[in-house]
């Protein structure tokens, strides 16, 4: 019955081209995800696997825990590039040649101006001011910033538990983190959660026809009327949309990863998420590679209950139409109603299925509510809500359609 | 085997379009005739468990249909007035489908789907998309998944509407041949397939059970009687006017027409039997035969 159901689905022409744009897509995806260079000594950008090599390679010489002493150097090395003779263009600004040189340091350079600037400006130069004895605040710097952040400008918007939980969160980040190349993890990330959403939403599609088909074609009335119809039928189509969500979202995302990764290396899944550009300000203490589980499961879960949504509406409403306006609602909603300057509406967001999709953004939020006196951030909120909703919704659509009037 | 209907209704908001309806069936070919509007199809529905009645119950051997489940529907085959069927399936597939969701394992439904269609006359047609077929090889596909799971009580809802003669004639027989030992409900408002297939009649009209009976039975409860005669073209509008014509034949400035009246309507007119025709114009008058919602 699963494989008919299934059949039923990817039979039609319009489910083929779907399955083909989400190929296509994933294409695109994957282009922009490796659209990265390596300038060489002669400040020519050269592109493509043999330019990520060569990028890894200048990386790869800082890997190692960031000491003070590491920090040191990489500020000593920074205000030498800065010193030679061809470093400055006209306008003061590096040259590509002078990028070029820097590309090694970049990412601890980055890390320095974040540590060294205010908690929400990012001044790139910053790290040219610094001088290597500097190095030794590096981690200080860190929870200064956001104390300095949380008593001025955010002091109205958290409690005083809140911001204990974030001041503790950040100092029990294990020090020194650990750089190596992550370049990437980091652009697998970047582009994740488009890859997640653009499945998502051809899966609405191709999920959106499976209940409400029987009604569409008028083939209910067999369908209620034979032995199986209001039982094991319906949980074939329920199981049927289960196992092509799964098949298609781990698919995808397992797809993407091994072209971003075999392209781009596996190197620093064991650092911090604080070691990238978005992580720094993370109260999340995890690793890189406990970051992509992150993105992948919750991406999944977020899937699993927006397509069973999706079902849901498909049952009830006999409509595949109103079913797949559901997943563009749940996904782009959230960004007008961000748009509302209502603390309460923007604590809801954090919480809305969206977040599941978008995982790499969620770790970066500030997203913190109180359960019984205990504040805790959205993203074990979510995995846990979206888990109970999950289990609970599969039943009610078997509920509702099994008991549906036909003919 | 006896599936028994008990003072059955169903209310669709304000409209009742199945009122107090009640019969008991055992094996045979049961007619159900009325007009569109009537009932016919809600009952069948009823009778399919697609529809929960608002009063009344069904029961088959004692037990209530609904009650029963799916107990009830391993025994039953529904061809629907309306055949949905999934456009983009094979003939084959699509009965393999239906065969799965009626239960029949894999290896037992590949025997019985080919047995079933070349009894339906489609094997060639076998691997042809169910779009692609005409009208009544539809039917015909319709006819064959009802019969899938050999079920006792076969329920056909217009199966014949929109065929032409001789795809018509086909199904007739097909059906005719279909209703040994078990018990086919066929709704129609064709008087003639059911003249000729059915044994038992059922006469729905408002959507409460009119008459129910044999052909004879039925019959011979109609007190009017049936006339033929040659009456002037200039005459006939007038008798079409005051009487329940059956018919009318014109030529050569005459009309032969078949009239129903207790007395004879023209001079010289000839007392005929009667036939279903002329019951169902007794009962169903001049609403006969109009479009009306589907109910």
């Amino acid at each position: 019955m699963i494989r008919y159901e299934l059949k039923k689905v990817f039979v039609k022409p319009g489910s083929r081209i779907a399955l083909l744009l989400l190929a296509l897509l994933l294409g695109v995806v994957c282009f922009f995800a490796m659209d990265v260079g390596y300038v060489n000594e002669q400040g020519k950008q050269e592109t493509g696997i043999h330019a990520m090599r060569k990028l890894r390679e200048v990386k790869k010489e800082w890997e190692g825990e960031l000491t003070e002493d590491v920090l040191a150097s990489v500020i000593a090395e920074n205000a030498r590039i800065n010193g030679l003779p061809g470093y400055w263009g006209e306008e003061g600004f590096a040259t590509d040649m002078g990028y070029g040189w820097k590309q090694g340091i970049y990412d601890i350079c980055r890390m320095l101006s974040t540590a060294f600037g205010a908690f929400r400006e990012y001044d790139y130069r910053r790290v040219d001011s610094l001088s290597p004895k500097d190095a030794g605040q590096f981690y200080e710097r860190r929870i200064l910033q956001l104390k300095e952040w949380l008593f001025g400008e955010a002091n109205e918007q958290f409690s005083e538990g809140e911001k204990a939980f974030l001041i503790g969160r950040f100092e029990e980040l294990e020090t020194p983190l650990f750089y190596d190349y992550l370049y990437g993890w980091d652009q697998l990330f970047e582009y994740a959660p488009t890859v997640i959403m653009i499945t998502v939403l051809i899966l609405g599609f191709l999920a959106a026809g499976i209940f409400s088909g029987e009604f569409q074609l008028k083939a209910d009335a067999i369908f209620f009327s034979s032995r199986h119809g209001r039982g094991k039928a319906s949980r074939a189509k329920l199981w049927a949309g289960l196992i092509m969500v799964t098949v298609i979202y781990w698919g995808m995302v397992l797809l993407y990863s091994a072209i971003v990764l075999g392209c781009m290396g596996t190197d620093g899944a064991g650092c911090a998420i604080q070691m990238t550009g978005r992580g720094w300000k993370s109260f999340y203490n995890i690793t890189i590679w406990q970051e992509y589980l992150l993105i992948l499961f919750g991406g999944y879960l977020g899937a699993i209950f927006i397509l069973l949504l999706v079902m849901l509406v498909s049952a009830k409403a006999r409509s595949a139409v109103l079913a797949v306006t559901i997943p563009f609602f749940l996904l782009f909603l959230p960004n007008f109603l961000t748009m509302v300057p209502v603390s309460l509406i923007g604590r809801i967001c954090g919480l809305l299925p969206d977040q599941l999709l978008q995982m790499n953004m969620a770790v970066c939020y500030y997203n913190l509510y109180q359960i019984g006196g205990k504040v805790i951030g959205a993203v074990p909120i979510l995995l846990v809500a979206y888990l109970a909703l999950t289990v609970l919704l599969g039943p009610v659509i078997y509920q509702v359609y099994r008991k549906a009037e036909a003919g | 085997m006896e599936l028994k209907i008990e003072s059955l209704s169903k209310d669709f908001k304000e409209v009742r379009a199945v009122d107090r309806v009640s019969c008991r069936m055992e094996n045979g070919v049961y007619g159900l005739l009325g007009v569109n509007g009537a009932g016919k199809t809600t009952l069948m529905r009823m009778l399919c468990t697609l529809l929960t009645p608002t009063e009344g119950k069904i029961t088959y051997h004692g037990k209530d249909i609904f009650a029963m489940g799916e107990e009830y529907r391993k025994v039953l085959g529904y061809l629907p007035q309306e055949f949905g069927y999934y456009p983009d399936f094979t003939v084959k597939d699509y009965l393999l489908y239906i065969a799965s969701i009626k239960g029949i394992n894999r290896a037992v439904a590949q025997k019985k789907v080919t047995m079933l269609l070349q009894k339906v006359g489609l094997s060639k047609q076998q691997n042809r998309k169910m779009k692609k077929l005409s009208g009544g090889m539809k039917r015909r596909a319709g006819i064959a998944q009802a019969m899938l799971n050999d079920p006792e009580i076969l329920i056909l809802d217009e199966p014949t509407a929109g065929l032409d003669p001789s795809e018509r004639i086909r199904f007739r027989n097909l059906i005719s041949e279909l209703a040994r030992e078990r018990l086919v409900i066929l709704s129609t408002h064709i008087v003639s397939d059911v003249e000729y297939i059915a044994n038992q009649i059922l006469l729905m009209k408002d959507g409460a059970l009119l008459r129910f009976g044999t052909l004879q039975e039925i019959i011979g409860e109609v007190e009017e009687k049936v006339w033929s005669a040659d009456i002037p073209i200039s005459k006939a509008q007038d008798y079409m006017r005051r009487y329940k014509v059956v018919s009318a034949r014109t030529g050569q400035g005459m009309a032969h027409m078949r009239i129903l009246s207790d007395k004879a309507p023209y001079p010289g007119a000839v007392e005929e039997e009667l036939t279903l025709e002329d019951v169902f114009l007794h009962y169903f008058g001049e609403t006969a035969g109009e479009e009306d919602d589907q109910v």
